[in-house]
């Protein structure tokens, strides 16, 4: 009994596992995947400039089907927000005009602009898009935070993922 | 003395290569790089110094025609076709937007290569790379002459914060 123990004991020391196949596959999949990474994460942003089309006027009368376009003219002094519909009348347009100064470091306040278009979406579901128009020396940098800003809250909700940038027309 | 040495010669077993800690350093190697696998089609042409802006975006970019706007010259796909200097594109009037050379790269592009209908939904859009400090003067020059070529959808090219 003890000498079966023994050779048992013996037989398990002696058993090794063979990693050398596994080590020439990993050498074949770490030069694989070496090619194919990418250590900078690139991603995209949808945007389109304004082209001529047609008119289309329809008869919206739900509130909740109402389309509006925002408007945002980013100015060095601040953001002008303003509407844009054909279902609406002046007045209601004009009730949504309103201007986002910068803070005293000079910054935009984009916390301003988050708020007001979540107020405007609760208001106008239907909405998707906006119209960025900035000044000429706005860096593409601005434009690219006011567009994170537009196209979706804290809480992953889409709030104008249409962004629509053009230059002031005089 | 002798015969010690030959009972030591006798008691030799050939070495073992011992690939356990190797093993353990390849395993981690090809973690992570299984993180960093990227399937998206590698943008190449992008001047060193040209920085992006970052963005939260997290929608990939397509395989299509890229713009790459940096300080000091503009590119489409891989051939310079203006140089830039203090924020001006040289060469592209802003009256005459259509003599310029990028208005006729990209009208030839569109004319050698017209978008697959089914693979993009209206127009083919633009991967546009551009420095993040260049002013929208510039950018709306590009974009707008691009949008005259028939290129009126843009994907901006950012960073993933």
């Amino acid at each position: 009994m003890s000498g079966l123990m023994r050779r048992k004991t013996r037989q398990g020391a002696d058993e090794d596992l063979d990693m050398v196949p596994i080590m020439n596959m990993f050498l074949v999949i770490v030069p694989f995947l070496l090619m194919s990474a990418s250590f900078i994460h690139i991603k995209a942003i949808n945007a389109s400039v304004p082209i001529m089309g047609e008119l289309s006027k329809s008869e919206i009368t739900e509130k909740k089907m109402v389309k509006v376009t925002v408007i945002a003219e980013i100015m060095p002094d601040g953001i002008l927000l303003s509407l844009n519909s054909d279902a609406l009348g002046p007045q209601d347009m004009k009730k949504w005009t309103e201007k986002i100064t910068p803070d005293d470091k000079q910054e935009y306040e984009y916390s301003s602009l988050k708020d007001y278009l979540r107020k405007l979406k609760t208001e106008y579901p239907a909405s998707d898009t906006l119209i960025i128009i900035p000044a000429g020396d706005v860096v593409y940098d601005t434009i690219i935070k006011i567009m994170d800003v537009a196209r979706q809250s804290e809480d992953k909700i889409n709030l104008f993922p249409n962004v629509v940038i053009s230059g002031k027309v005089t | 003395m002798a015969l010690g040495a030959m009972r030591q010669k006798k008691a030799f077993t050939p070495v073992k290569l011992q690939i356990t800690s190797m093993m353990d350093m390849f395993t981690i190697i090809l973690i992570f790089l299984l993180f960093s696998f990227s399937d998206q089609p590698e943008i190449t042409g992008m001047e060193k110094g040209m920085e992006l802006p970052d963005s939260i975006s997290e929608m990939n970019h397509m395989d299509t025609l890229k713009v790459i706007l940096s300080k000091e010259t503009l590119s489409i796909g891989d051939k310079v076709i203006a140089k830039v200097k203090n924020g001006e594109i040289v060469g592209l009037n802003p009256i005459d937007l259509k003599s310029s050379e990028v208005f006729k790269e990209l009208e030839a592009c569109l004319k050698n290569n017209p978008p697959e209908a089914e693979k993009y939904n209206d127009a083919r859009p633009i991967l546009f790379l551009c420095d993040r400090k260049m002013s929208f003067k510039t950018v709306n020059q590009v974009t707008k002459t691009a949008a005259m070529a028939g290129f009126p959808n843009f994907q901006f090219a950012v960073l993933n914060k």
